[in-house]
Formats: structure tokens, C-alpha cells, sequence
């Protein structure tokens, strides 16, 4: 089999042998505004725009719907306040860093690598939260849209992070090394008399860590660019 | 693997041997170029491409991308989506992290052909779909109205999120135009058009990301625009009668103004004269009178006894008070004489230079120089008694200080014009030639006057300075150009008034009549030819033509003897050749002894038949001037 494929390889090799010559691509790649860039590969401050970009939409939309979630279907008293219930947030567990003097002390490898465990933990729960939030009988269409938005653009940052992990620290990927430990259990919070508080905290703590995310990527672009004057 | 490789291998035989057959020239396919890969939303995209020839057999194309940093070789799953020739790549295949290595392949029985590779980044080839809903509405009052355009972002494109950002553009024609307006709307979905006229307007819209292409326009839309009066065009209308009317006003300034600005801007040229040289006696042919106008040779007497004998000898003029008034006016019309001789310009054609305004002005403005006046008093030696409008400047009588250098050597060329008593001398220092008082020197024109200029010329006494003569003299200009400052009345008044000769003995007006005669000096007399009423004698120059009148051509000079009371000159005549006396009555025949003929006319009394109509004076040692003399001390 080995014979085979390296056969196959061989055979593709030959075949294209002309055009790898051809396709002498320059290493620093120059934007054109054409849209056809002769680059190979995207370079490692776009993709971390990119990348920063895709978490502040996604850190907004969730926002949105947990304001939308909130003043639909959680009475006043009930709110939970931003500094309050995150120790009931499924993400707790996680070696991530909380306080700002922590997060000072941590590397740049290790502020990605955080980035990847929170998106990747939350693949899962917000699946469950958009079969969830489809069952309400007066949940309105756009808060439906917004998390089926958020959950798809999870899994593309997920593969964002990944393709940086990559090129900023060359390593290989990970690409399921957090999402099946089954963070996210059920039972995790008993106290939760209804499924809608559930669920509310479930966006709450989807709310605080898509802020994380950002912060950290954030983070990490500034310390690319100014190293000494990041907070 | 055996076997697969015994398939490849004939498989590479038979296309080896087919090419060689060379029958019905089948090839391998063109190569497929022109990939272009376009991305409506950003979440998936679409790739077209070119295909070449086909070689004459059924050709397959295939594409096949790489995935950046992976060697993997993902083939199209979704050729049908984008139609023909093309593929597409669904949401989970698209990654905007990645860039995309994509070849086409194009497969014929004989063989493959590849095309260039292209590099595609997602981000970069977002070309969203047109705006939609675009919707026009004219809005604004009826005098200025503008258009609202506003449309929407297409279906497709996340700008609720932020995932794209669209930037608008949208362009305005008015029906009939060749050129589209375009406006840059930026990221707002609404547009205000103003500067509008009545009309059809079309409009389009489209779109681009902030990096990307452009979208494709939306259909026309198409409004109506009413006809209105334009509020524009009315403030331009009003602004262009304001100037307008600006612009007359500024014509009319200047064409009131006209004259003066041509002298401001072209100030005239004084005619090229010769002072004291006269054009009009070199056309009479009286050469001799041209060319000692000219000489000036300095043949004054050179003691001052000699003028005192001038000064007894020669006879004032003064102006009753009556003609005082004329005086007054005429110093009006000096000024005004002045001034016109100022504004006017002169063309200087043919008149003599008394005429000629400039020269006038010249005369008018300046103070005379002391050899002015020796060349009068040259002059005035050498002259005739025939005195035509000669080349005399005309001295304004408002310039003081004018006076003593005026006098053109003790000559008075009357005119008939006004004569008026000069203004009392100042202390002013003359040469030693005299400070004789200007006679007054008239220059008239010759459309106003007769032709034959009565002038006589009264040898002024010469007196020092000081003494003040006072027997003033005024100098009149009577101008062409003034005509009308003269009253006609009034002119005839002149004519009758200056035949009027005023003679007042010198020193009339002072309390010490000097008398003595006045130093013989040759001069051009003035002879009585006529008297007319009561107070009226006539005088002409002296000259050798009139001597008709006499029997005999000499010339009778009379002595003044003394003054008589303050009206009466006593004259006594001292006959060379010939007695001439003054009485009509009598006729001497060559009598020899002098005959004493006094002439006492007095105002009241009737002009004595005695006064002989032509008198001619002939210097001998004193003379009188003008041998009649007349006092009109009623005046």
C-alpha cells in the first residue's frame, strides 16, 4: 500500500511537475486589491484580524441575543448581574485564567491555547441551546437566527484558531482535544429550577466567555505589535 | 498495484501511438484558462473558468484545489451549482483562514491538460449581489426640491452582524444626457440629491465590500421631476441686474466726466509757437514786422534818466469805475478764461499765440521774467504803430505779482476791451528797466472784434517800485473760447467803452502827480482817428498808410506840458516838419513854430473840434503817446 500511494504521489508529481515551476509565488505577499492575491498563504497579521475580527461579531451577536433572551423571558429580579453565577458557568473547570494579573504572566502560547479550549467547549453546548431554544413557543425568529449564527461561526473560529496555533507557534493541530472531555453535562447546575434559567445562564456564560475570546486575541495582537505596553 | 499499473501502461501506449498516427488530427485538449472565483457573502464561493480547445474528442474538466499548508488534493464536489464550467464551494468547504490552490484540469481521450494554478483568498473575491428595493421619492418644497434615494443591502450579504461591510454607490442622469452623476453614499442605505431641474431622472445603485468588487447595478429607476422655477437661476438673475445696473452707473460717471479724464490721461500738447512771432504777419508779407518781433535787441535805454522821461512822457490808462464793473466780471471770466484755457485743449491751428490758449495759460500761470520784458522794451522800440493781434501773451489780471513783468516795455495795446486800472503795485523789485506797469494787454478774439485792432500804446512813465504808480493795469484775456462771458451788450460797451481811452496822467491816483514827460522813447503810437460822442475817441495805430489823412507825412508829436487841474492834459506839440494842430480849424503849412494846442476836453464838454482825428505823434523828445487824452473823471 505504501508502494501504492507513493506511486499515486509519484504519478500526481509527474503529471504536475510543469506547473510547480509556474506557480513561482513571491514569499512576501503583497495585497492587491484585485482580490487575487499571488500569495500562497494568508500572512499571520491578517489571519489574526481576522481572527480577532470573527470573535467581536461573535462576542456582539451573543450579546444581542442574550439581551433579546433576557427581556423576554427573565422577570426582573431574576437577572443575573455580569459578576455574579459565573462559578456556575460549565466552562469553570477549564485551566483558563481569570484575573488580570494572571493573565499578564501568561504566554503567548498559552493565551492561544486558552482561546482554543474556550471555543472549543462550547461547540456543544450552544447546539444543545439552539434545540432548546427552538422548542419555546414564543422564542422570536431572531433570537433563533442569532444563536444558529453564533454556533456556526464558532466552528469556523475554532478552525481559525487552529490555523493560527499553526503558523504562530508551528505546531501541529488540535483539533479535538477539548470537545470530548463532555464538559458540558446536564446536571451540572441542580439548582436550576427551569429549563428558561438554564438556558439563560447558559448565554450568560456563552456571553462572558465570547468576551474572553476576544479580550485574549486581543491580547495577543498587542503583544505582536507593541510588547511592553499591553495590559 | 500490479494491475494498476499494467492499465496505466497501455494506456500511455495507446495514447503514444494514437498521437503518432497523425490521421484525423485529434490533440490533447487547450488548456483552461480565465479562472475566476467569485464569493456572493463571504460564506461561500464559486470558481468559473475558460475552457480551450477541445481537441477534436469529448473533453472532461475537473477541478482540483489544495488547501494551504496541507498537500492534500480535494477535488469539486459541485460542479451544477454555478452552471457551466464552473464550481462550487458550499459553507463547509469555504474557510476564510485558508488560502485556496486551485487548478482545472481539462481530460480528453488523449490526455490532460492543466492550467495555471491560481491563488484564491476568500476574502478577497467578495462581489456581492446588487442593493435591492431601491426606491426614489422627490421631496422638499416646490421651490427647492431634491430626491430621496434609499435601497437595502442585499438578501445574501450579513451586514447585520458585521460579518460584511458594504459601501455604496449609486449615479444620477437626467433623461438625455450622455454623462451618469455618480455619488458616493459610504455605508449609509439613503441619499439626498439636490441641484435639480425639471425632468426624468434615472438612478442606479451598487455596492462593494471593503475589500472587494463592485456589485453589479441595480435596475433603473426612474422619477419624475416637476417643472420649477429654479432658485438658483433667480439669485443669479438678481445678482446680474445688480451689476448690471453698476456698470451703467460707472459709464455714466465717465462720460460725465470725460473731459477730464482726457486731460487727465492725455494732457494736451501746447502748440509748438515762437513767442512774439506771429504766423499772420508772415502771410500779410510784412516781413520786417515778423522778424523784429523776433529781434530782440536790446535797445532800452540804459539810464534811468531816460525813463524817467519815459515815465513823464508816457500816458496811463486807467478804467472808470463804471468799466470797473466789466473789470470785475472780466476777472470773473478770467478765471473762468483761465480755467477753460486750463480744460480746453488747443489745437493751435493758425492763430496767433494770444490766441492760442495754451500759450495763454502759460502766460496766465507763470510770473514773467525780467528778459521778457526787455525784449517788449525792444520791441517796443522797433515796433509800428500797426499792431494787429500781435504775438502778445494775454496776462491774467487775478496774478498779481504778474503785473510788472507784464508790461511789455511800457506798451499798452488797447484793445477795444476794457481797460481797467491795475491793482496797486506791489513792493515788488523790478530790473531796472522799469517798473512799468503793464499796460493792459487784451487779446480778443478775432471772430469777436473788427478786424483792425485799434492799439495804442501808452508809454508808461517809469517809476520805481516804489512809488507805486498805481495807475493799474489789467490784462484781460478775452478768450474764444469765452464767448459767452461777454454780454453782448456788454461787448459793444467794450467796444464803445475802450474807445473810451482813459488816460489818465501818471500817477492819477496817487496824491503826487509827478509829471514829467516821460523820456522820448520810440513807440508806436496810437492816433485819434474819430471821436465819436461826447466821451468817445477812437484810436488807431499810426502808420504810414494813414497818412492820407495829412497833408503832409510827418508826424506831430505833443509835448505834454503839464497837467491842468486832474482832468486836463496840456499838451503841447512840437512840429518837426509840418504843424499839425489839433484844432481843425487850423491848418498850418509847414509852419515851423510850434504851435501850442492844448486839448482840454472834459467830459461834459463836447470833444472839441480841435481833436484832429489822426494825429500822428512823432517821438521827437517827449511825445504823447496817444495824443488825445481824455479824462472821464465822471466815471
Amino acid at each position: 500500500m505504501q508502494v501504492m500511494t507513493v506511486f499515486q504521489q509519484g504519478v500526481w508529481a509527474l503529471l504536475l511537475w510543469p506547473h510547480l515551476f509556474t506557480a513561482s509565488t513571491p514569499l512576501d505577499c503583497r495585497e492587491e486589491q484585485g482580490g487575487l492575491s499571488r500569495c500562497p498563504t494568508i500572512s499571520q497579521e491578517k489571519l489574526l484580524d481576522r481572527v480577532i475580527h470573527h470573535a467581536e461579531l461573535i462576542y456582539r451577536v451573543s450579546e444581542e441575543s442574550c439581551s433579546l433572551f433576557e427581556d423576554m423571558f427573565i422577570p426582573f429580579p431574576l437577572r443575573l448581574q455580569t459578576n455574579q453565577a459565573s462559578y456556575t458557568c460549565i466552562t469553570r473547570a477549564l485551566p483558563i485564567p481569570s484575573s488580570k494579573s494572571e493573565i499578564q504572566q501568561i504566554s503567548d502560547r498559552w493565551l492561544l491555547h486558552s482561546v482554543l479550549m474556550l471555543v472549543q467547549s462550547w461547540i456543544e453546548p450552544l447546539v444543545y441551546l439552539q434545540t432548546a431554544l427552538n422548542q419555546y413557543d414564543q422564542a422570536p425568529d431572531m433570537l433563533l437566527n442569532k444563536t444558529k449564527w453564533v454556533s456556526d461561526k464558532l466552528i469556523s473560529l475554532e478552525q481559525g484558531v487552529v490555523v493560527l496555533i499553526r503558523k504562530m507557534l508551528d505546531e501541529g493541530t488540535l483539533t479535538t482535544t477539548y470537545t470530548e472531555q463532555g464538559l458540558f453535562q446536564y446536571d451540572l447546575q441542580p439548582d436550576m429550577l427551569e429549563s428558561i434559567m438554564r438556558d439563560y445562564a447558559l448565554l450568560s456564560c456563552f456571553k462572558k466567555d465570547a468576551h474572553k475570546m476576544e479580550t485574549f486575541l486581543k491580547l495577543l495582537k498587542c503583544r505582536q505589535t507593541d510588547t511592553y505596553n499591553c495590559a | 498495484m500490479m494491475k494498476k499499473v499494467g492499465e496505466a501502461v497501455p494506456l500511455l501506449l495507446l495514447l503514444f501511438f494514437m498521437q503518432h498516427r497523425g490521421g484525423t488530427c485529434y490533440s490533447l485538449p487547450g488548456k483552461p484558462t480565465q479562472i475566476k472565483c467569485r464569493s456572493p457573502e463571504k460564506e461561500t464561493f464559486t470558481c468559473w473558468w475558460e475552457p480551450g480547445s477541445d481537441g477534436g474528442l469529448p473533453t472532461t474538466y475537473a477541478l482540483y484545489y489544495r488547501k494551504e499548508n496541507s498537500e492534500v488534493v480535494h477535488e469539486c464536489s459541485d460542479y451544477r451549482t454555478g452552471g457551466k464550467n464552473s464550481c462550487f464551494f458550499n459553507k463547509n468547504n469555504t474557510s476564510i483562514w485558508v488560502n485556496y490552490n486551485i487548478t482545472v484540469v481539462a481530460t480528453n481521450a488523449l490526455g490532460s491538460t492543466f492550467s495555471d494554478p491560481m491563488d484564491v483568498d476568500v476574502v478577497y473575491i467578495v462581489e456581492p449581489y446588487p442593493p435591492e428595493n431601491v426606491t426614489v421619492a422627490v421631496m422638499g418644497n416646490k421651490r427647492w426640491p431634491f430626491l430621496r434615494v434609499s435601497w437595502e443591502p442585499p438578501r445574501m450579504a450579513d451586514t447585520a452582524s458585521g460579518w460584511i461591510t458594504l459601501i455604496y454607490e449609486l449615479r444620477v442622469k437626467l433623461e438625455g444626457e450622455h454623462e451618469w452623476e455618480v455619488h458616493r453614499a459610504g455605508q449609509q442605505k439613503m441619499f439626498n440629491i439636490f441641484s435639480l431641474s425639471g425632468g426624468t431622472y434615472f438612478i442606479q445603485v451598487r455596492c462593494r465590500p471593503d475589500h472587494g468588487f463592485w456589485s453589479e447595478w441595480t435596475s433603473t429607476s426612474t422619477i419624475e421631476v416637476p417643472d420649477f422655477f429654479n432658485r438658483e437661476t433667480s439669485v443669479w438673475i438678481l445678482i446680474t441686474i445688480f451689476i448690471v445696473f453698476i456698470f451703467v452707473v460707472l459709464i455714466w460717471l465717465i462720460f460725465m466726466n470725460s473731459h477730464s479724464l482726457k486731460h487727465y490721461i492725455l494732457p494736451p500738447v501746447p502748440g509748438p509757437k515762437i513767442k512774439g512771432f506771429e504766423n499772420q504777419l508772415l502771410k500779410t508779407g510784412k516781413c520786417d514786422e515778423t522778424f523784429s518781433a523776433l529781434v530782440g535787441s536790446d535797445y532800452p535805454p540804459t539810464s534811468m534818466s531816460s525813463y524817467e522821461d519815459l515815465l513823464v512822457e508816457y500816458l496811463e490808462v486807467y478804467v472808470p469805475s463804471e468799466q470797473e464793473l466789466m473789470l470785475e466780471e472780466t476777472k470773473d471770466m478770467h478765471d473762468g478764461c483761465l480755467k477753460s484755457e486750463s480744460s480746453a485743449s488747443d489745437s493751435d491751428s493758425g492763430r496767433g499765440s494770444c490766441d492760442s490758449h495754451t500759450l495763454l495759460m502759460d502766460k496766465c500761470g507763470e510770473a514773467k521774467e525780467a528778459d521778457l520784458q526787455t525784449e517788449q522794451e525792444g520791441r517796443q522800440v522797433e515796433a509800428e504803430a500797426q499792431r494787429h493781434q500781435a504775438a502778445w501773451e494775454a496776462l491774467t489780471y487775478a496774478h498779481e505779482d504778474m503785473v510788472s513783468p507784464d508790461m511789455s516795455g511800457g506798451r499798452v495795446k488797447t484793445w477795444p476791451s476794457v481797460f481797467s486800472p491795475l491793482p496797486q503795485y506791489s513792493s515788488k523789485p523790478l530790473n531796472p528797466l522799469g517798473s512799468l506797469e503793464t499796460a493792459k494787454q487784451h487779446c480778443l478774439s478775432d471772430s469777436q472784434l473788427p478786424a483792425d485792432c485799434l492799439s495804442s500804446y501808452l508809454d508808461q512813465p517809469v517809476d520805481d517800485v516804489s512809488q507805486v504808480l498805481g495807475s493799474s493795469y489789467s490784462k484781460f484775456c478775452l478768450s474764444n473760447k469765452e464767448p459767452h462771458l461777454l454780454h453782448p451788450a456788454e461787448a459793444r460797451r467794450h467796444l464803445q467803452a475802450h474807445s473810451d481811452v482813459n488816460i489818465s496822467v501818471v500817477g492819477r491816483k496817487e496824491a503826487p502827480a509827478s509829471l514829467k514827460p516821460p523820456p522820448p522813447q520810440p513807440t508806436e503810437y496810437v492816433e485819434v482817428q474819430q471821436v465819436k460822442d461826447e466821451d468817445i475817441v477812437l484810436l488807431h495805430p499810426v502808420s504810414s498808410s494813414h497818412g492820407k489823412f495829412y497833408s503832409n507825412e510827418g508826424e506831430d508829436y505833443s509835448k505834454v506840458k503839464g497837467v491842468d487841474k486832474d482832468k486836463v492834459l496840456l499838451l503841447q506839440r512840437e512840429v518837426v516838419e509840418e504843424d499839425m494842430c489839433l484844432c481843425e480849424s487850423q491848418e498850418t503849412n509847414g509852419a515851423t513854430e510850434s504851435c501850442y494846442a492844448t486839448s482840454i476836453i472834459s467830459a461834459a464838454q463836447k470833444p472839441t473840434a480841435c481833436i484832429n482825428p489822426t494825429l500822428p505823434v512823432q517821438a521827437l523828445n517827449g511825445y504823447v503817446d496817444s495824443s488825445t487824452m481824455f479824462t472821464l473823471s465822471t466815471y
